[in-house]
């Protein structure tokens, strides 16, 4: 790789709301209202959020919240972001009881039933437990694969 | 411990100060109000029952009596922050405001970063500077766990970041740490005077630096959790007295004048700063800053200075 282009890759990027809206907008239901009053960068598959402030000019290493990545195919969101902007979603949800709640937060797999899972289409889920926010799930075929990340995760019971 | 003997003139009931050194502290947390509302997060660790006490001084502090509090569930979820007492006296002394800029110079793991983006409700900007990568991971995880969205990171040696106008910043200084005894026993018998004095040319580039960011009329606050002066009212006393030298020389400028005003957080109590030390003058104005000790408040102990930029 040139060095040109590992700068580039490098550095955060501007990116209009409305072309992370669409996305979150498409797989979610979440209203483009959602995101105004933020703003948004990408840098290298990653995209950030920060609330819509006026950025002094410094070098930063960080520009408010990771919350999508897209390097794969379908983008990924983050968990920390589900937990700010899923509450806005309407479709590809998933809520869950007591129990299930805390396998997922364990960050287990496990077979959901049809209510839990209301039409979902496979890929990334919203994860709820009594109306909150949990996190991120990825949904197929009645499994649920918790994708909570391993320093976020509660502690086996049986371990 | 017998380096805190160098603490017996200043410290009021030494006595007792000295005993409390080896008794534990529970640990405490911050309850985060930028996810959930203090009502409901009480209401959860009943539910759960996990023991907890709530501070006298301040609504979001709690003691929690469990053996890893990082492990609960709200504390995975952001719902609280595990956050010693004293850490949370600073930003409640900066007093950011929703909207303003704010800058946190040595920010990680970001304890403070997060109370303040918390008081700002995500409005405004916080820049929390860390120049070491490896404490920057462990500054984004805790921002972003604990959902703060105005918060933006940079890697500057604090004594050159490089620009800005800032209207409040804190300098939670890299100390000796000698307040946090109770927390890791052996800090103390660690500490000795050399290292303070190296510390303290660098934290008083930190504060000099700190100054010169903030804009006229805004605040600057510089902690530590740690006893010697060496570190706290000399690095003060120092900072404003170069400052002022520094305008002397440089009689084109607009000359920057600070002064320090007084830190006093109803239900916690403090001991004054102090003036004198070694023989050596430090300032009447010294006596604003604020010393918390642990066995007036049963908690670590932390320096906190006021400064305010005219
Ligand atoms: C007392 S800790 C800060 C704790 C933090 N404010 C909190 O509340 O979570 C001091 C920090 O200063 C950082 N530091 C060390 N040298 C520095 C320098 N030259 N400029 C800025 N920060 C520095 C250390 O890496 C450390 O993370």
């Amino acid at each position: 790789m040139s060095q040109r282009s590992s700068r580039v890759r490098n550095v955060f990027l501007p990116l209009e709301l409305t072309a992370v809206a669409e996305l979150w907008g498409s797989r979610f239901g979440i209203p483009v209202e959602a995101f105004s009053g933020y703003r948004f960068f990408k840098k290298a598959n990653s995209i950030w959020a920060i609330s819509d402030v006026e950025l002094p000019r410094l070098s930063y290493e960080a520009i408010g919240m990771r919350i999508m990545n897209c390097k794969d195919r379908p983008w990924k969101p983050t968990t920390a972001a589900l937990q700010v902007f899923g509450k806005y979603a309407a479709r590809n949800l998933v809520h869950l009881d007591a129990d299930c709640a805390r396998v997922f937060l364990e960050g287990k797999s496990q077979e959901v039933d049809e209510a839990a899972a209301m039409e979902c289409e496979p890929g990334y889920v919203v994860v709820f437990y009594r109306g909150e926010v949990l996190g991120c799930g990825l949904y197929s075929h009645g499994l649920l694969v918790s994708q909570i990340p391993k320093e976020r995760r509660l502690a086996s019971r049986e371990e | 411990m017998d380096f805190l003997d160098r603490y017996r003139d200043i410290v009021p009931d030494f006595k007792a100060f000295r005993a409390i050194q080896s008794r534990p502290l529970f640990s405490s947390a911050r309850i985060n109000t930028l996810k959930i509302e203090r009502e409901v997060l009480l209401e959860r660790l009943t539910e759960e029952a996990v023991p907890y006490r709530r501070f006298d001084w301040y609504p979001l502090g709690l003691k929690i009596d469990v053996e890893s509090p990082g492990k609960l569930v709200e504390n995975l979820l952001g719902h609280i922050h595990i956050q010693e007492e004293l850490s949370m006296v600073p930003p409640l002394v900066l007093g950011p405001m929703p909207g303003e800029l704010i800058l946190d110079l040595c920010a990680s793991p970001g304890s403070k970063t997060t109370q303040i983006s918390a008081m700002m409700e995500n409005r405004g900007l916080v820049i929390a500077n860390e120049p070491s990568l490896a404490r920057v991971a462990a500054l984004r995880s805790n921002c972003e766990r604990l959902g703060a969205m105005n918060v933006a990171i940079t890697r500057y040696d604090g004594r050159n970041f490089p620009r800005g106008s800032f209207d409040r910043v804190l300098v939670d200084a890299p100390c000796s740490a000698e307040g946090r005894e109770r927390r890791g026993p052996g800090v103390i018998e660690r500490s000795n005077c050399k290292r303070s004095l190296d510390l303290s040319v660098l934290q008083v580039g930190l504060l000099k630096n700190a100054i010169r960011l903030t804009k006229p009329g805004g605040v600057v606050v510089y902690s530590t959790c740690t006893y010697a002066p060496e570190e706290n009212e000399m690095v003060v006393s120092a900072a404003l007295n170069e400052i002022t030298k520094s305008n002397e020389s440089d009689e084109a400028e607009e000359p920057t004048k600070a002064h320090l005003e007084s830190v006093v957080i109803p239900g916690l109590q403090e001991c004054p700063g102090i003036s004198l030390w070694n023989g050596r003058d430090l300032g009447r104005e010294m006596s604003l800053s604020a010393r918390y000790y642990p066995h007036m408040n049963d908690t670590g102990g932390f320096f906190v200075a006021k400064i305010i930029k005219s």
